[in-house]
């Protein structure tokens, strides 16, 4: 509550004096008078510099927003009834009607969704009204009811975090001309009438406050003009101090003198504090539209923009979600306000009146949800961008999180975790996941830990380990290179060897199962991971040329120069792993990682994209013969228990990994269209009862079980044909004959001589026959 | 870049369109048939789209029956799905009006969808030679070259680009073999 200034008592003050020292009293208050004066002149001047270079130079602090990868609706999308209610949801959709903006309507398999329109980096996707069918994991009968017609749509994509300033200020800038009809009535109405008339402060709502509050012993209502409230919440701290009130006084004062009306009450408009959520607060009429009603503030309604009026007084004691009969009656006591004023006529505020809060779900995204990923997402951007501009500059981020794969991918981990747990007396485990599209090399989706939600170490990122027998495809993949030399046939010898260092070390590794089988066909020696061939055939083509291998596939960390990295002591994070994976899951063409499709401005001006890149880093058709024994892993190798959990008519490939111990507990795998890393150990690096087959596969199972996706089945590429043979005596045989397998071969690498099977003519002539009606 | 060059990339990627897709996505724009044409080969991209069982190996039926299901392959890679294919066109468009950043975007969605067919990587091919990005666009032929399978006229587009691409890098052995390769298909 402002006072008379200071100068002014003091000037009063030698009329008490004695008359005798008048003349000396009058020139000494003079004296002081005008040192106050002075001294009062300096302080405006000093507010007068404070208010200017603060309002002037105010570029709000606009977090980055960070979106997950819009749902692309079309007929043939894979997509199942569930996971589109959960985008829909996750997207801030409501169950409705499906004919306003931002709500769907699901009747059995048919469902009806009203987009919102969105303003993405490529352009804009307009408000459309959509009708479709979800069945068998299917999108059809896809239809465009209203806006453009479209074969295909993009949903509005969620907002799954943001990158913000230390204080924790959230907003959404909006203009003045962005406000829904009545608006700005029902703001001034509320909060201040006279605000195109006053100076900055209206001294007879002054008086009328302080009397109220003298009435009630306590402070019960403020006479501040918005002017005052903005000049609070631009530069004071929110005590009620009557120092604080006289600086708020003389910084409207201010405000007013230097700045237009219209440009006040736009900062005010985006400064206003109207919530909390977790340790971010909700600043502004713009934000607060999303954050209470998921709309953009110029879509707003009458009672929706009453209620955010009404909310100005009290942002926590009015706040809809915990208070709503409170906050109904505010709402309500603002439309009142309105029609008062004669802006709003009876029968449309009665209609305003009747209508429910109607406030949407707390949203998801209040803090960060994927912890972990938005960690990958932060490191990739610091490649291009300024920590300070992200917090700051109101970026949009576009990332290419599958909001229902990391879900699943989080669900998996920590639920078979705890299985593990209680399985034995493993001490706590921990694990780290990593699945990208495979073709693309964009990160779906990212788990850090058990407790996904946890920020804490980012395993998936941070968790250094050796790989073990993930190391193998790379190994067979250089001896394959050289089909002069080495087929999927080729016997290698699983016997044990010693080797003898210059340093009179000795290495004697040996299989995990501590057998030994004489010659076995390669592929066999990869798909059932032994150990001793993989160390002969590293051994005969050269530790270099193995490293050399997985330095074009992109192995960035060290790798040691002895024998033993053939059996995978080589360290790597499991992100690393999936990078160093996607050139064996598709056809030698490795694809660096993404985790950001675009970034754009806070106008939708495009700044970076982050393009598809591939870059052929083998032969495809050496690739395909290690595919071969990768999905042979899966069939009848040491990842074989994955069909008692999939169905086998999914086509899968990858490769356990598991190090000393237990120590680490790894697989890798693909199948059509997604590549999976997953990791279990212990963070202290301890000792497990695990293998790869028994800690990662069963949470890569569980995972690639619970997504609808297509089956691994490569293209045969030039010069690879497939050919019957018996792997075990080297030679071509007959389809129908035992232990004939089709096997692929580099043209001219495949054995010459036939054997048949040895006189079985019934049975032969059985296939031939059967072979004419196929 | 080279007049005969667009040329030539014009003519073989519009080659690579038209084999082995079941609808034609290289209609000019606002063309009303888009029946699908008698494809080169089965099944039609419909079916494939719709197909609920992920693909198994093309091994015979006589061998799943006695054997547990064996390591899967195609002889060729999908076709574009209509979506797909309503993407390409747009980029088509884009690219036509002068705006490459914008074509590559709706490339890259197109390629999001029908990530194992080699058109889609062929037309990303196109969108960075006319960028003069060719050393990206060399890869993407060879990308899509990978997924051609047993499709010969898509091999042959496929050959035809990368030596067109390879002739405008200066690497003249390189454009010759791929050349060879062509004619011999």
């Amino acid at each position: 509550m402002p006072k008379k200034s200071p100068a002014k008592r003091k000037k009063s003050q030698p009329r008490k004096s004695r008359p005798t020292f008048r003349q000396r009293l009058w020139s000494l208050g003079w004296r002081l008078g005008l040192v106050m004066l002075v001294l009062l002149a300096g302080w405006m001047v000093y507010l007068d510099a404070l208010v200017t270079s603060r309002f002037e130079g105010r570029r709000f602090e606009v977090p980055s927003r960070v979106y997950a990868r819009p749902l692309e609706l079309y007929d043939g999308a894979a997509l199942s009834a569930d996971a589109l209610g959960q985008e829909l949801e996750l997207a801030g959709y409501r169950s409705g009607d499906g004919s306003r903006p931002g709500t769907w309507q699901q009747s059995g398999n048919r469902f009806l969704i009203s987009t919102r329109g969105f303003d993405f980096a490529d352009g804009e996707e307009p408000r459309r009204r959509l009708s479709l069918t979800v069945s068998g994991g299917r999108v059809s009968g896809f239809r465009v009811l209203e806006g453009g017609s479209s074969p295909i749509v993009r949903l509005e994509p969620a907002e799954i975090g943001g990158i913000y300033p230390a204080h924790r200020e959230d907003r959404v800038l909006v203009s003045l001309e962005d406000a829904p009809p009545l608006f700005e009535e029902a703001l001034l109405t509320t909060e201040d009438r006279d605000f195109y008339d006053h100076l900055g402060i209206a001294p007879l709502s002054i008086a009328r406050a302080m009397l109220a509050n003298i009435k009630a012993g306590r402070v019960v209502q403020g006479g501040s003009t918005l002017t005052q409230q903005l000049a609070k919440n631009l530069y004071l701290s929110r005590d009620q101090t009557l120092i604080r009130k006289g600086n708020e006084a003389l910084m409207a004062l201010l405000l007013e003198w230097h700045y237009d009306k219209r440009d006040i009450l736009e900062t005010y408009l985006n400064e206003v504090y109207l919530g909390q959520a977790g340790s971010r607060s909700i600043n502004g009429f713009g934000l607060a539209s999303q954050f209470y009603f998921r709309k953009r503030f110029q879509d707003l309604e009458l009672q929706e923009s009453a209620l955010l009026v009404g909310m100005v007084k009290g942002p926590s004691y009015y706040d809809p979600r915990r208070h709503p009969e409170r906050a109904l009656a505010r709402r309500n006591l603002v439309i009142d306000l309105l029609v008062e004023v004669g802006a709003v006529e009876r029968t449309s505020a009665e209609r305003a009146r009747s209508a429910p809060l109607d406030v949407a779900a707390r949203p998801s995204w209040s803090e960060n949800r994927y912890p972990a990923f938005i960690d990958l997402v932060r490191r990739h951007l610091a490649r291009d961008y300024r920590q300070e501009d992200l917090q700051t500059e109101g970026l949009r981020i576009f990332t290419t999180l599958h909001p229902a794969i990391q879900e699943q991918a989080e669900r998996v981990t920590s639920q078979t975790l705890d299985q593990l747990d209680r399985g034995s007396s493993n001490t706590r485990l921990e694990a780290a996941m990593v699945v990208t599209s495979r073709d693309s090399g964009e990160v779906l989706a990212l788990v850090g830990g058990r407790d996904a939600g946890f920020a804490g170490f980012n395993r998936a990122l941070d968790a250094r380990r050796p790989i073990g027998s993930l190391v193998k495809p790379f190994v067979y993949l250089t001896a394959l290179s050289q089909p002069d030399r080495y087929t999927l046939i080729t016997p290698v010898k699983d016997a044990g060897l010693a080797l003898e260092f210059e340093n009179g070390q000795r290495w004697e590794p040996s299989n995990f199962d501590h057998k030994q089988r004489g010659d076995v066909p390669l592929h066999q020696a990869l798909s059932r991971s032994w150990n001793l061939p993989t160390v002969r055939v590293g051994l005969d083509v050269g530790v270099p040329a193995v490293t050399e291998t997985l330095q074009a596939f992109g192995v960035t960390s060290d790798i040691n120069r002895y024998p033993s990295m053939l059996l995978g002591s080589v360290t790597m994070e499991p992100v690393a792993v999936a990078q160093a994976y996607q050139g064996l899951a598709t056809s030698g063409f490795n694809a660096p990682l993404r985790t950001i499709r675009d970034v754009t401005d806070a106008e939708g001006e495009a700044l970076s994209r982050y393009q598809l890149e591939v870059n052929q880093v083998a032969d495809p058709a050496a690739v395909h013969l290690v595919q071969y024994a990768m999905q042979e892993v899966m069939r009848e190798g040491t990842g074989r228990s994955a069909y008692r959990t999939i169905p086998e008519s999914l086509g899968l490939a990858g490769k356990t990994g598991t190090t000393d111990d237990g120590r680490d507990s790894w697989f890798a795998g693909f199948s059509g269209d997604l590549l999976a890393v997953a990791w279990v150990g212990r963070d202290d690096n301890g000792p497990t009862s695990l293998t790869g087959a028994t800690g990662a596969l069963p949470i890569w199972t569980r995972f690639m079980a619970s997504i609808p996706q297509h089956s691994f089945s490569p293209v045969v590429p030039d010069g690879v044909q497939y050919h019957w043979v018996n792997s075990e005596r080297g030679v071509l045989t007959d389809e129908h004959c035992e232990n004939a397998r089709l096997i692929p071969f580099i043209v001219g690498s495949e054995p010459q001589t036939f054997e048949g099977c040895g006189g079985d003519f019934s049975r032969r002539l059985r296939g031939w026959f059967e072979g004419l009606f196929q | 870049m080279s007049q005969t060059f667009r040329n030539f990339l014009l003519v073989s990627v519009l080659s690579a369109g038209l084999a082995g897709c079941a609808s034609d996505i290289y209609a000019p724009p606002g063309g009303g048939d888009r029946s699908p044409q008698p494809a080169p080969q089965p099944p039609t991209v419909e079916d494939e789209e719709q197909r609920d069982s992920p693909r198994l190996s093309e091994q015979p039926e006589e061998d799943t029956r006695e054997r547990a299901p064996g390591p899967g392959y195609q002889e060729q890679g999908d076709d574009l799905s209509p979506a797909a294919v309503s993407l390409i066109e747009r980029a088509d468009a884009l690219m036509a009006d002068g705006q490459p950043e914008a074509a590559l975007s709706q490339l890259e969605r197109a390629q999001r969808i029908s990530p194992r067919s080699a058109q889609v990587y062929f037309k990303l091919a196109e969108a960075y030679a006319r960028t003069n990005n060719l050393g990206t666009a060399e890869q993407f032929t060879m990308k899509g070259l990978s997924l051609a399978g047993s499709n010969t006229r898509l091999q042959k587009s496929g050959w035809e680009l990368l030596a067109s691409i390879r002739h405008e890098r200066g690497n003249v052995a390189g454009a010759e073999q791929a050349e060879r390769r062509a004619s011999q298909l």
